[in-house]
């Protein structure tokens, strides 16, 4: 039989136009839709594959309303055979664990998986852009328990195999999957096609096969909303609060040439910020929950809270020391002697051990295993399966790295509880529910209240899970490392799981990983970054704006967005962003950024930010103080001559 | 993959404008009305339909209920009824409202609508009725045997600014079709390179056009009532040097469409009709019906407006031309909506017929040329006022003197006969003096509250364009353009361009040279009319990409 290729692909709303009902729930009805941008490389993906393989057949399956029928039709327009949509009510308010039982389930009913037909690739997008948590993807993976890759940027089918190229903190790795094997795809790969005139007028002849639950075989257990601890997804949406922008409209520069734009922003600076209005809100009363409640503790036992310590060139992660600040936290909010644990897992790793116990861990677990020594999805998610069952952990944590956000969701498949992704706030709180039928209003506590950025970094959604262990993952940057102490006393003991042959049936050919460093731009005060718009002399006018501010003595580095990284004009260390590091200078120049939300994670916190892009609509200007619209190669020259003569951005010399 | 992807119909529509629409809307219903089943496709190259459309817009009705008699006026989606109606003139501190309208320029019993909304309602009309409509897709090549039109095809994708495929190349599409009808609006290119290739401008006087700046705001109850219609001569131009005027129109929900339209025959290099607009916007009285509102969208557009003696032959071997690419545009009444229409219910009866016959010669879509000639409703509008912007190129005072003996005698000048006039790209005055510049010195920095600059305006249009493909503003010969566009005359592409589309940059050692920001371009069409020496080609860019209009 000849391959098939299954691409899976959500619709979402335009960014820009994207709200939330009063529910909580994404409102779809009213925003423009398009194909997650993610997933549009996911698709693109698929078509690559099939030009190398002209037999292969291309199917493209998506959950949601009947709007996403659109979409679905936008795919047979680029060349897709097929389209499938799950689309059913009682799949509203589905997590990401949800959904992957119910995309599987769906990919089962096709004929697709274990025992049934087994050539088939699966290709999708990293993450969308209503969601962000890139659960999905590892999740129908584990579901199907078939091997995995995760953020791939290409990849292609050699001698029955996967060859692709994961992209990774810092670098890269060539992997090798056999198949079947479900891949993730970030959108910084092969730019997904157009459709042509002809296919579109395919598409409207092909009709879209649509599923619901009932006809998949898909039940209501572990789906949708329903009994926190009894039916539905694992996790909920329990609260959304808005992030008010405390950035007034940035002041633009106006004038002619260079010269003109430079001298107005250096006016505008001396005259300061644009300010907005905060209106005063009366203080809400605190809500103070009836002490007649029931209280349920749906942890049955469960105790103790778990953190990954991921270990990279011999070195424990940063981000993976900063958990333990929420970890300790957490347990100090909990029952007196909460143990804090941290899981370290490598060739010959006992020795960091030491490490995280003088930075608060009270207990390590270290699994050594030759086989082990480069981090790999399959053995790395079973070992921490066995783990957690064999200690029943409460609370686990991972760093929301390219490697903690795709084995926190292949674990939490395996635990059937369910994930947080990219969390900014972990915390202790109880959860109010009203049973629908008897109308008993219980308490649900203790229980981890993990709070993320969505819809755009817009609203802040508070996620709570019910099934043990409540797993998050914490996006890097967000929490201090905490101080070391190394006479802590903490316990080393070890583990050995068992990992059979078909854990290792991915091989890591490659990898290929820059410096680590880049400690110094946590404690500067002006970072000037650079972005696709300085690639033409490879950043040199940005390093020579940072030296010359250097000169006039301030505390200045040079940082990039991740294409500068991804292109090789730059170290990871240098990079700024959701993937790269999460800095608050005293001032932020973006220099050729387009102001991706990625990047804006990252710098937002900024006290002042002044942005330099030739195009005007860039979005980086709703995230600054100061902007100048120009080119690159024009602007610094001038802005350079203005340092020279002494002018620092307010900042005095130290 | 080297087999080429090709689609049969029997008439491709190039273009989802009033002409097109209305063009495909009457061909269902005469071929239902016959008992034929033809396929039917229209292409445009907005995003979707209305997203590329501007106009003021005053409508008259006529023909819009002679393409829909089954539908009434309150049937149709207008914003408002025209209620009171004035021109005034603006001097610079001063206005007063004339007591009498221009001929041709009574709006009474006609309306304001936004032509984007119309054409949306128009193309699910057309869709119902059975014609496929696809937007987002781009025609840039006319498909020939000899002289013969036989279709079109839609552009290649997936390729580099420097023209090399990429991985994501996706071949455009072969339309092959028995009528191919051209209704690409103003400065169609297809019809550009038809036009140049069959010939069919001989004998006629060049295309000449006026470029409109638009902006829609929301303002304050009470500023303006809905209906309400103002236009406005004089300040900031000068009669006898650029022609032209301001609209105001009230639109519902507090709304108000206002632009300026300055005709392209004007002589000074420095003349920035969007500047103009900003410095018109600071008149109070304008800026008395904008206070304490703001800017919703920006938009330009040009206008057709060289009338009926520069109208190409719009039909031939396999093709016609409807709407502004075939010059159906009243100058006198600063309209052509109404004559679009009318121009795509006069060929989609002659395709009608032709296909009937299944001849789709040059002969038999003649009809199409008789039909209009045969006093029809477009020919009445346009015949009395043949000579009209010949005229008002001469100077508002001559012109009017000129075009009041026309108004006497039907159109002819019994001094002139047929008036001729240059084309809009031979008439800059390297020497112009005093200069735009040096004229509004003071009154060229914009307060982004009343008056914007220009790449302020452009975000206002939601203009896009896809980094990787080849830049669709080019230039032919940079040589002769830089000694002629930059040397001699200073680089009025600089000016001209309602968008900030050029930039002259004078590098550290002097020189100068061109830097073209394609992606800010609103497809007005202003530089390929414009640049001395035709220096600038606009050719259409991928599908989908320029502005996205919601209202205009």
């Amino acid at each position: 039989m000849a391959l098939t290729i299954i691409s899976l692909m959500k619709q979402v709303p335009l960014p820009s136009e994207m709200r939330m009902g009063d529910d909580g729930l994404m409102d779809r009805t009213k925003a423009k839709s398009i194909i997650n941008i993610d997933c549009a490389f996911g698709l693109e993906a698929g078509l690559q594959i099939k030009a190398d393989n002209p037999d292969a057949k291309l199917i493209v399956c998506s959950m949601g309303p009947p709007s996403f029928n659109a979409s679905l039709k936008k795919a047979i327009s680029l060349g897709y055979d097929e389209a499938y949509l799950l689309s059913d009510r009682r799949l509203g308010g589905s997590d990401t664990y949800a959904t992957g039982l119910a995309i599987s389930t769906m990919l089962k009913h096709l004929g697709y998986g274990k025992g049934l037909n087994e050539d088939f690739v699966i290709v999708a997008g990293r993450q969308t852009s209503d969601g962000d948590t890139a659960h999905v993807p590892s999740q129908v993976a584990e579901f199907m328990k078939i091997p995995q890759g995760t953020f791939i940027e290409t990849a292609s089918l050699v001698d029955g195999r996967i060859h692709a190229k994961r992209i990774i903190e810092g670098g890269y790795q060539m992997m090798s999957l056999p198949l079947p094997c479900a891949m993730s795809f970030t959108p910084t790969g092969i730019t997904p096609r157009r459709s042509s005139l002809s296919g579109a007028i395919k598409s409207n002849d092909t009709e879209i096969k649509m599923f619901n639950i009932d006809d998949v075989g898909l039940s209501t257990e572990f789906i949708g909303l329903g009994t926190p601890g009894e039916s539905g997804s694992p996790t909920i949406v329990s609260k959304v609060a808005t992030i008010k922008s405390e950035r007034a409209p940035a002041k633009m520069s106006t004038g002619h040439g260079e010269k003109a734009l430079v001298a107005d922003m250096l006016e505008n600076f001396k005259s300061g910020k644009n300010t907005i209005e905060v209106k005063e809100k009366k203080a809400k009363k605190v809500k103070k929950i009836d002490d007649s409640l029931r209280v349920i503790d749906f942890r049955n036992g469960a105790s103790g809270i778990l953190t990954w310590a991921e270990v990279v060139k011999g070195q424990i992660t940063r981000p993976s020391l900063e958990l333990l600040t929420p970890a300790r936290n957490l347990a100090n909010s909990l029952e007196e002697g909460t143990k804090v644990t941290s899981l370290i897992i490598g060739k010959n790793v006992g020795e960091l051990a030491k490490e995280l116990i003088a930075h608060g861990a009270d207990e390590v677990i270290v699994i050594d295993d030759d086989r082990l020594e480069e981090y790999r999805i399959l053995p790395f998610s079973e070992a921490f399966a066995q783990v957690i069952k064999k200690n029943n952990y409460e609370i686990a944590l991972f760093a929301a790295t390219t490697a903690g956000r795709e084995l926190a969701p292949r674990i939490g498949v395996k635990t059937d509880s369910g994930v947080t992704a990219d969390c900014t706030e972990l915390l202790i709180g109880e959860h109010v529910h009203r049973n629908r039928e008897t109308k008993e209003r219980v308490v649900y506590a203790p229980i981890l209240e993990s709070r993320r950025p969505t819809y755009g970094e817009s609203k802040l959604a508070t996620i709570i899970g019910f099934v043990c262990p409540q797993i998050s993952t914490a996006r890097a940057g967000t929490f201090a490392v905490p101080e070391r102490d190394e006479n802590r006393d903490g316990s080393i003991t070890t583990f050995t799981p068992t990992l059979d042959e078909g854990e290792f049936v991915s091989d890591i050919i490659e990898t290929v990983i820059g410096e680590a460093g880049g400690a110094a731009l946590f404690e500067a005060d002006i970072i000037v970054a650079g972005g696709r718009g300085t690639s033409s002399d490879d950043m040199k006018l940005v390093k020579d704006l940072a030296q010359a501010l250097k000169d006039q003595g301030i505390n200045t580095e040079y940082a990039a967005s991740r294409v500068m990284v991804d292109e090789g004009v730059i170290e990871y260390a240098k990079q700024i962003g959701q993937t790269g590091k999460t800095v608050r200078p005293k001032v932020y120049i973006a220099i050729g950024i387009s102001g991706a939300i990625q990047h804006v994670a990252g710098m937002k916190e900024s006290e002042t930010i002044i942005s330099i892009n030739q195009q005007a609509t860039a979005s980086i200007f709703s995230h600054s103080d100061f902007g100048i619209v120009g080119q690159y190669e024009d602007v610094l020259p001038e802005l350079i001559e203005q340092v020279k003569a002494g002018f620092t951005f307010g900042i005095k010399a130290n | 993959m080297n087999n080429v992807d090709s689609v049969k119909t029997d008439v491709l529509v190039v273009g989802g404008g009033p002409a097109g629409l209305a063009t495909a809307i009457k061909l269902a219903d005469e071929l239902k009305a016959r008992g034929e089943e033809k396929r039917i496709l229209l292409i445009e190259k907005g995003a979707s339909i209305g997203s590329h459309i501007l106009s003021g817009a005053v409508i008259k009705t006529e023909s819009l209920l002679e393409l829909l008699p089954d539908l009434k006026i309150e049937d149709i989606p207008f914003d408002s009824k025209v209620t009171t109606d004035s021109t005034a003139f603006l001097m610079e501190n001063d206005s007063y409202t004339l007591p009498f309208h221009p001929p041709y320029m009574n709006n009474e019993g006609n309306y304001i609508a936004s032509l984007a909304s119309l054409c949306r309602w128009l193309s699910d009309i057309a869709t119902e009725k059975g014609v496929e409509i696809y937007s987002g897709f781009a025609v840039d090549e006319i498909l020939y045997d000899g002289d013969k039109v036989i279709g079109a095809k839609t552009k290649d994708t997936g390729i580099d600014h420097n023209g090399t495929k990429m991985k994501n190349f996706q071949a455009g599409t072969q339309v092959l079709a028995d009528i191919t009808i051209l209704a690409e609006g103003t400065r169609g290119s297809l019809a550009k390179t038809l036009t140049a290739k069959l010939n069919l401008d001989d004998n006629k006087n060049p295309q000449i056009y006026s470029l409109g700046v638009k902006e829609i705001w929301s303002v304050p109850k009470g500023n303006i009532e809905a209906g309400a219609v103002f236009h406005t001569m004089g300040y900031p131009l000068r009669s006898g040097e650029e022609f032209g005027g301001g609209f105001i129109y009230g639109l519902s929900d507090n709304r108000v469409a206002l632009g300026l339209v300055v005709g392209l025959d004007y002589k000074d290099p420095k003349f920035d009709i969007h500047a103009a607009m900003q410095i018109w916007k600071t008149h109070s009285f304008v800026s008395e019906k904008l206070e304490g509102g703001k800017i919703l969208e920006f938009g330009a557009k040009t206008l057709p407006e060289g009338g009926y003696y520069a109208m190409p032959k719009f039909y031939g071997d396999g093709f016609m031309i409807v709407g502004d690419s075939a010059g159906f545009l009243s100058t006198a009444r600063l309209k052509g909506i109404h004559l679009a229409i009318d121009s795509g219910i006069m060929a989609a009866k002659t395709a009608a017929m032709a296909l009937v016959k299944g001849d789709f010669s040059d002969a038999e879509l003649s009809n199409y040329n008789k039909a209009f000639q045969n006093d029809s409703y477009s020919f009445k509008d346009l015949y009395p006022v043949r000579n009209f912007r010949q005229a008002m190129s001469k100077g508002m005072v001559l012109g009017g003197l000129m075009y009041g003996v026309q108004l006497i005698t039907g159109g002819a000048c019994p001094m002139l006969g047929k008036l001729t006039t240059e084309a809009d790209n031979e008439t800059l005055n390297a020497h112009y003096e005093p200069s735009f510049t040096e004229r509004f010195k003071g009154k060229l920095e914009f307060d982004k509250k009343l008056t914007f600059d220009k790449v302020t305006d452009v975000y206002y249009s939601k203009a896009h364009h896809d980094e990787e493909q080849i830049c669709h503003l080019v230039i032919d010969d940079q040589e002769s353009f830089n000694n002629i566009n930059i040397a001699k005359f200073g680089g009025p592409a600089e000016s001209f361009c309602p968008a900030e589309v050029y930039e002259v940059h004078t590098d550290k050692e002097g020189n100068k040279n061109l830097r073209i920001h394609a992606e800010n371009c609103v497809h007005c069409k202003t530089c390929d009319i414009k640049s001395p020496n035709n220096g600038i080609t606009w050719i259409t860019p991928y599908g989908g990409d320029g502005p996205d209009y919601v209202y205009m």
